[in-house]
């Protein structure tokens, strides 16, 4: 199991712009984490440095100990699986069977363990009985799933997802959870950038919030949502989950998720 | 309405300017030599780039765009013309010709004149207002329509590309490795730049019909680049120009 | 103006399920309805027959008929349904035309395909940006906007060709928090003018703020259909694979804790 590093990261886009002003950050193996900020914080140009996809400008980002500016993609790619948010930008295959292949293939797996692979990664997205099918004829949240598969099927020791519930309807984000919590209970680190902040509260147990190419916030959700933070979630567009405004309307101690505000009522009524 | 151009070339009735570009690049190619050719692209290129601040800009591009060719027309001729007599120096099986140097030199003049119009009308002219100027002289909209919106599209599915390369990457798929693996690699890669290509057509044609882009018929513009009587005059002295230029040639007067 | 679709069975090209079985559905003029549903229970189809769309523009069988202010639309070409009804896709970047270089070009667009003149396109531009509030985006290109943007921008554009029902098929779905409390903000505006909005969405908070009426539709059938707050609330919710607004939710986990708590407003 790996960590992952960042140490001064600083990341300029050709034309000048600077993503990424000196992230310092480490991801432990097995973490669960989840990365949020408004369009333009830095969230999408950070988790392109874990794969390599991006190398930094100043500064460094190690996966495993290795410096990701002298191993290829394809090599980080073995470490690091990394699912984009739109599904059509991926996805070429004329059936489920060959799309979810790819991945896999190209780390190597040939045979038993390649189909167990893809097997396997299609249980957990519910498409089992789809292998033949054609991409293009799910739907668009099915066809998300699929290339969530895609890199599941990696069995990479790190996971990270961009945006996974956007687009998906009650069962899909509960399918996403299920990865989260099943990725996580396999002692693999899960990454998940998202806007939903109920989602990320209910799921990770380390926040990370980003703005103007900083991290600003980072913490376990009881504290990153906490209402001393507010201020800071309201300077970049976000908001706590609705759990935790209640509980603070109540006067209760933070409550970032329903489970918690729950905890806080019952310890609160008399006996 | 209307957009100001930067400068007076750029606000030119985009037909004037594509008429410029094709009769300059045709008398250029027709008359040949070195003397018209340079004479053409010094006073229907450089000047008019001066005029409009982009010289700068079109050298860059005539240099990106030709080179390529240039060098390969001065290797070709100068090593290869044949008639070539007189000899300038050795290089091993080949020998240089000076009928073969003079011959390059003549197809360069003419490489820069067109290479030269191209891009100037390419750095002054947006394509949506040409398309605009079309319409409003005849053309009809749904025809506008579909060029205006194919040349849009170049730009969109490159940056598509680029998205999908960086998604099959992070699967592993080897864009850095041997020749062999990245022909292979070419599927997962033109694969969805079709397939969304596709598929974006599909919703995108959604969009028109619920904008009634089928009706039948003409409809107004918002507006179109404007058109002076003096540009209409340019236009038609331009073109006799051209048809002085092919009589010339053929009387044997240039 | 009255949009009723009338025992509309759908089926598309090429398959032999039925998207949408004998589903009837009355929107009256002015009203908000929202519509949820699991992913391919049917909303996009709804809102492609209420368009028009299904199946001029792609084909299919479609039986039942589709009525504005009573009269049947059936013989009546899309370019003049889409001055009645407006459709709004979720996918923002591909609901530009391409062609244009400003946003009021873009607004623009409809109007004029509609043959209209000049001024009086230029006139409902100008209207139609100030409903939506986005009169300041006036000048720029619409394909360096941000998502939530344009998607005004589209809507704007339908509502220049004087539409009396908008119908907006998950419209905020793929679009962030700032963008959807633009987009929301925008319906609201329209609703409080009089526009009728059907409106498909996954967010039901969303729904919950705007909406009179909830549809749900199932398995391409309309399976519910009843008052905002009452539709948003029933427990059958998820087994339609609808998730319930936020406090829904709160109220939910409360109750099978057995704690005993009355949620602020």
């Amino acid at each position: 199991m790996i960590d992952v590093v960042c140490s001064g990261l600083c990341y300029d886009y050709p034309g000048g712009v600077r993503a990424l002003d000196g992230v310092d950050l480490t991801i432990h193996a097995g973490e669960r984490l989840a990365i949020v900020g408004q369009n333009g914080s830095g969230k999408t140009t950070l988790i392109r440095h874990f794969n390599g996809l991006l190398r930094p400008t100043e500064g460094t980002v190690t996966v495993d100990g290795l410096d990701t500016r002298h191993k290829p993609v394809a090599a980080l790619a073995a470490l690091v699986g990394l699912a984009f948010q739109d599904p059509d930008r991926q996805i070429f295959a004329g059936s489920v069977e060959a799309e979810v292949s790819f991945g896999p293939r190209n780390l190597g797996r040939r045979g038993e363990e390649l189909a167990a692979a893809v097997a396997g990664a299609l249980r957990t997205v519910e498409l089992e009985t789809e292998l033949h099918t054609n991409p293009y004829d799910l739907g668009f949240s099915r066809r998300k799933l699929l290339s969530i598969a895609s890199v599941l099927a990696m069995n990479t020791p790190v996971l990270v997802l961009d945006e996974p519930t956007t687009g998906q309807d009650a069962r899909g984000v509960r399918t996403i959870e299920a990865i989260v919590a099943s990725v996580a209970a396999a002692g693999r680190t899960i990454i998940c950038v998202s806007h939903d902040m109920r989602f990320v509260a209910d799921n990770f147990e380390r926040v990370i919030v980003m703005r103007d190419a900083k991290v600003v916030l980072d913490g376990p959700p009881h504290e990153v949502f906490a209402e001393r933070n507010w201020r800071v979630l309201k300077s970049t567009n976000l908001g706590p989950p609705y759990a935790a405004r209640v509980g603070h309307q109540l006067g209760l101690r933070s409550t970032p998720t329903a489970a918690a505000l729950v905890r806080e009522l019952q310890a609160a009524q008399p006996r | 309405m209307g957009r100001p151009g930067p400068s007076a070339y750029h606000r030119l009735n985009p037909l004037t300017k594509l008429v410029v570009a094709l009769t300059t690049t045709a008398a250029a190619v027709i008359l040949g030599g070195v003397f018209w050719p340079l004479m053409i692209v010094f006073v229907f290129v450089l000047v008019p780039a001066v005029a409009a601040r982009v010289l700068a800009q079109l050298l860059r591009f005539m240099l990106i765009f030709s080179l390529p060719i240039a060098i390969s027309a001065l290797l070709i001729n100068v090593f290869f013309y044949p008639g070539g007599q007189t000899v300038l120096f050795g290089l091993g099986p080949v020998t240089a010709t000076a009928e073969g140097l003079s011959f390059a030199i003549e197809i360069l003049c003419r490489i820069a004149a067109i290479s030269g119009a191209v891009t100037l009308f390419y750095l002054t002219t947006k394509p949506s207002e040409l398309v605009l100027d079309l319409e409003r002289r005849g053309v009809p909209p749904r025809l506008a329509f579909v060029t205006n919106a194919s040349v849009q599209t170049v730009p969109a599915m490159a940056e598509r590309a680029q998205q999908i390369i960086a998604a099959q990457r992070a699967r592993g798929l080897d864009t850095e490795g041997s020749a062999w693996k990245r022909v292979k690699g070419i599927l997962p890669i033109v694969g969805p730049v079709m397939l969304g290509s596709i598929s974006e057509v599909e919703e995108r044609s959604m969009t028109l019909e619920a904008r009634a882009f089928t009706r039948p018929g003409r409809r107004d513009l918002l507006w179109s680049p404007r058109d002076t009587t003096l540009e209409r005059l340019a236009r038609y002295l331009l073109l006799l120009g051209l048809v002085g230029v092919i009589g010339a040639k053929a009387a044997g007067l240039v | 103006m009255t949009l009723t679709l009338e025992s509309i069975t759908y089926r598309y090209a090429g398959t032999g399920r039925a998207s949408l079985s004998d589903v009837s559905l009355e929107l009256a003029d002015g009203e908000v309805v929202g519509v949820v549903g699991g992913n391919e229970a049917g909303k996009t189809t709804l809102c492609l027959v209420a368009s028009g769309l299904a199946p001029r523009s792609i084909g299919g069988t479609l039986t039942g008929r589709v009525l504005i202010d009573g009269q049947p639309t059936t013989d009546r070409p899309m370019h003049e349904l889409a001055a009645n009804v407006g459709i709004c896709f979720q996918n923002p970047a591909t609901q530009l035309s391409q062609v244009a270089d400003t946003v009021f070009e873009e607004v623009a667009f409809g109007p004029l395909n509609l043959g209209l003149a000049r001024g009086e396109v230029i006139r409902r531009v100008t209207e139609s940006l100030a409903a939506i509030g986005i009169t300041e985006l006036g000048e720029r290109d619409p394909r360096r906007l941000s998502g939530g943007q344009m998607q005004l921008v589209a809507v704007a554009g339908l509502l220049a060709m004087g539409p009396r029902h908008l119908v907006l098929d998950e419209p905020v779905a793929q679009l962030d928090p700032e963008g959807r409390a633009l987009v929301a903000e925008a319906l609201r505006k329209l609703a409080a003018a009089g526009t009728g909005l059907l409106i498909t969405e996954h967010d039901t908070d969303l729904l919950a703020g705007l909406c009179s009426r909830v549809v749900v539709v199932d398995r391409g059938k309309v399976v519910a259909s009843g008052p905002a707050a009452d539709m948003l609330a029933d427990p059958r919710l998820d087994d339609w694979g609808v998730e319930p607004p936020a406090r829904v939710r709160l109220q939910r986990a409360l109750a099978a804790a057995g704690v005993r708590s009355e949620l602020p407003q």
